[in-house]
């Protein structure tokens, strides 16, 4: 009998106990579910905040960016208003000639030399590739206006060339130089190497695979890659700043002073004409659309072709 | 943003057996190293240059460029406490504010937000990187600068300790340093955002499964598992970010005042580094040129120094992850 009184109460405390545990964890259960929420809704806001600021510079850019837009703003020269005619502030054609000129000679040389270095360093492995590819990296991130500074002393000061449409695009080519080779070593890395192994099998030479099998299929990130240095250096100010002397007439000469559509909202920006402010909301929206066009077409077209292949 | 490649350890192998070759004396080979050797002089001058053209600075005035107050043009002194104060300034408080609100974006877009969207608000993120800043630095004058003045400077200056913060309310201007901080925080914020993202989004599903298993919620796996196990990879983000935001040049020169006053009053207009190169290399001589040349070598080795301390530790993130 007793062992049986002995057995029960050692249960019915057991129940009890468990009961007590259930109610605590319980309690403790729902407060970790509720901090769990808490700070999952903490993170959506962050994530709202950060959209704010995008979506506040695209209404700002729409709303004051679209009404100045007309023929004379992409065909005519600028002019300076005056009292008489304070909303004479002409066009911005001179920037657009000087930036496209300033992009294309910046990217016929930086784009053939990045794609090569980025093949180097994919398919060689010394010490020169290792130093040059931390190099690349570390200048991939260098300020811009360094760049300008280079520019400045290496082109217009020792070379004697003066500002010119040459000295902005070297600035630019230095800029986008490491941004094309990071791009491109990754793209030729990412062919498979089954690939390579099929030319060597078929008897081919080695630089020949290189030439014929890896560069075609990675074809489509070099071009990703370069597209997307173009459209970084399409928007930058602070490189030409220093050394294109922004000229106010159509000139597109190597070297001639050039305008570049950035630089002109970074002088007009402050100008004592509200017509001028006016303008530069013009300018920056063909910038910023122009760029994410090109950005986001890139984007699509490399996951596009990225499907296909898988 | 960048893609690991995937077969990393094959491809070294494979390499090895197929440079030898690729690399034996042809002419593509001496393609090649023509354009490797011309990035490698074109980097070296980079450097070379900058430093050649400050030299005389740094011998003759060193001390006043680091420790000296005020920049008079066009004879000197040339004082650079300001601009190298004032780029400290803006670019923690930005990077603060990016790294608080970074953190909860990278977390939502990996863990809290449906598929579709995922890709889509990634996608949004590039594209605030891809504005340039020039555009930012218009927005910031012409519309962040007004609203301040008439609505936020107000405000803050209710706050205890305002003036000890702020500054006097007489000597407040819209384009501050403030501002210009909270700018370079929306702009360094999708950098920070790109590399975060990559690094918590490669945490190892066991890992996560693991402790889901064991009864554990969302927020405690982040706390426990996802956040420790990344967060090398989470300080090369930072260390990258404030390598950004150490170099942005012109938002900074339209937003940030440019007045080289020596403090640390919020709400009083101030300079960077970078922006102040901008501001006054146009009407500059050959001294004050190579005083700015010479800002511009400080400039050069903070950004170097906190890219290369980035690069090591998201490097030994992705070390770590491989063993585990």
């Amino acid at each position: 009998m007793s062992d049986i009184v002995e057995l029960e109460e050692p249960i019915e405390a057991g129940h009890e106990m468990r009961a007590e545990i259930r109610k605590i964890s319980n309690r403790t259960r729902s407060r970790r579910v509720a901090t769990s929420k808490a700070m999952m809704i903490l993170c959506l806001v962050s994530l709202l905040i950060a959209a704010v600021p995008l979506a506040l510079l695209l209404y700002q850019l729409l709303r004051r960016g679209i009404p100045v837009l007309n023929k004379s703003f992409f065909t005519s020269l600028p002019s300076t208003p005056t009292l008489i005619a304070p909303n004479a502030t002409g066009g911005v054609s001179n920037a657009i000639i000087g930036s496209i000129a300033l992009n294309v000679y910046a990217s016929l040389v930086a784009i053939p030399v990045g794609v090569l270095v980025g093949v180097y360093l994919a398919e060689t492995d010394s010490k020169l590739a290792t130093s040059i590819r931390v190099i690349a990296q570390t200048m991939a991130g260098a300020p811009s206006i360094l760049m300008g500074l280079f520019a400045f002393s290496f082109i217009v000061h020792d070379l004697k060339i003066g500002f010119s449409a040459l000295a902005g695009s070297f600035a630019l080519a230095v800029l986008m130089l490491p941004v094309i080779i990071i791009s491109s070593e990754i793209a030729v890395r990412n062919v498979p190497n089954s690939l390579r192994e099929a030319g060597l099998a078929l008897g081919a030479k080695p630089h020949k695979v290189s030439m014929r099998v890896v560069l075609p299929s990675a074809l489509t990130g070099i071009v990703t890659g370069a597209i997307l240095a173009f459209s970084r250096a399409v928007g930058e100010t602070a490189p030409v700043m220093l050394v294109i002397a922004g000229g106010f007439t159509n000139a597109w000469g190597l070297f001639n002073p050039v305008s570049a559509l950035p630089l002109t909202i970074f002088e007009n920006a402050k100008s004592e004409w509200p017509s001028q402010r006016a303008q530069v909301w013009g300018i920056a929206l063909v910038l910023v659309a122009f760029i994410f066009i090109l950005s986001l077409t890139a984007r699509i077209w490399a996951s596009r072709k990225q499907k296909v292949r898988n | 943003m960048t893609q690991v490649p995937t077969d990393l350890r094959k491809h070294e192998e494979v390499v090895a057996e197929f440079s030898s070759a690729t690399t034996s004396r042809t002419w593509y080979f001496y393609v090649l190293i023509a354009a490797a050797l011309l990035f490698l002089a074109l980097s070296v001058g980079f450097v070379g240059t900058i430093f050649w053209t400050s030299l005389p600075v740094w011998l003759h005035h060193g001390f006043t460029l680091i420790a000296g107050k005020g920049w008079s043009s066009p004879t000197g002194p040339f004082g650079g406490l300001a601009m190298i104060v004032g780029t400290l300034e803006t670019s923690l408080i930005a990077l603060a504010i990016a790294v608080f609100i970074g953190l909860g974006t990278s977390i939502s877009i990996v863990f809290f937000l449906p598929h579709r969207l995922r890709n889509i608000v990634a996608t949004l993120v590039e594209l605030l990187a891809a504005v340039p800043s020039i555009v930012y630095g218009l927005w910031g004058l012409l519309v962040l600068a007004p609203w301040m003045q008439i609505s936020v400077i107000p405000w803050l200056n209710k706050l205890p300790f305002a003036t000890t913060i702020f500054g006097n309310p007489g000597q407040q201007t819209g384009t501050s340093l403030l501002l210009a901080s909270i700018v370079l925080g929306v702009m360094i914020l999708p950098t920070f955002v790109a590399i975060s993202r990559e690094v918590i989004s490669v945490v190892p599903q066991d890992l996560i499964e693991a402790s889901l298993s064991l009864g554990a919620t969302r927020w405690q796996v982040i706390r426990e598992v996802v956040l420790p196990t990344s967060k090398v990879g989470l300080l090369g983000a930072t260390f990258l970010s404030l390598a950004r935001a150490t170099g942005e040049t012109v938002a900074v020169a339209l937003i940030a005042g440019g007045v080289d006053l020596t403090q640390y009053h919020l709400l009083y207009p101030g300079t960077s580094i970078a922006a102040w190169i901008a501001l006054t290399f146009g009407e500059s001589q050959s001294n004050e040129i190579a005083a700015l040349m010479a800002l511009g070598v400080l400039l050069m080795l903070l950004n170097f120094g906190l890219s290369l301390v980035s690069r090591s530790l998201v490097n030994r993130q992705r070390k770590l992850l491989a063993v585990v």
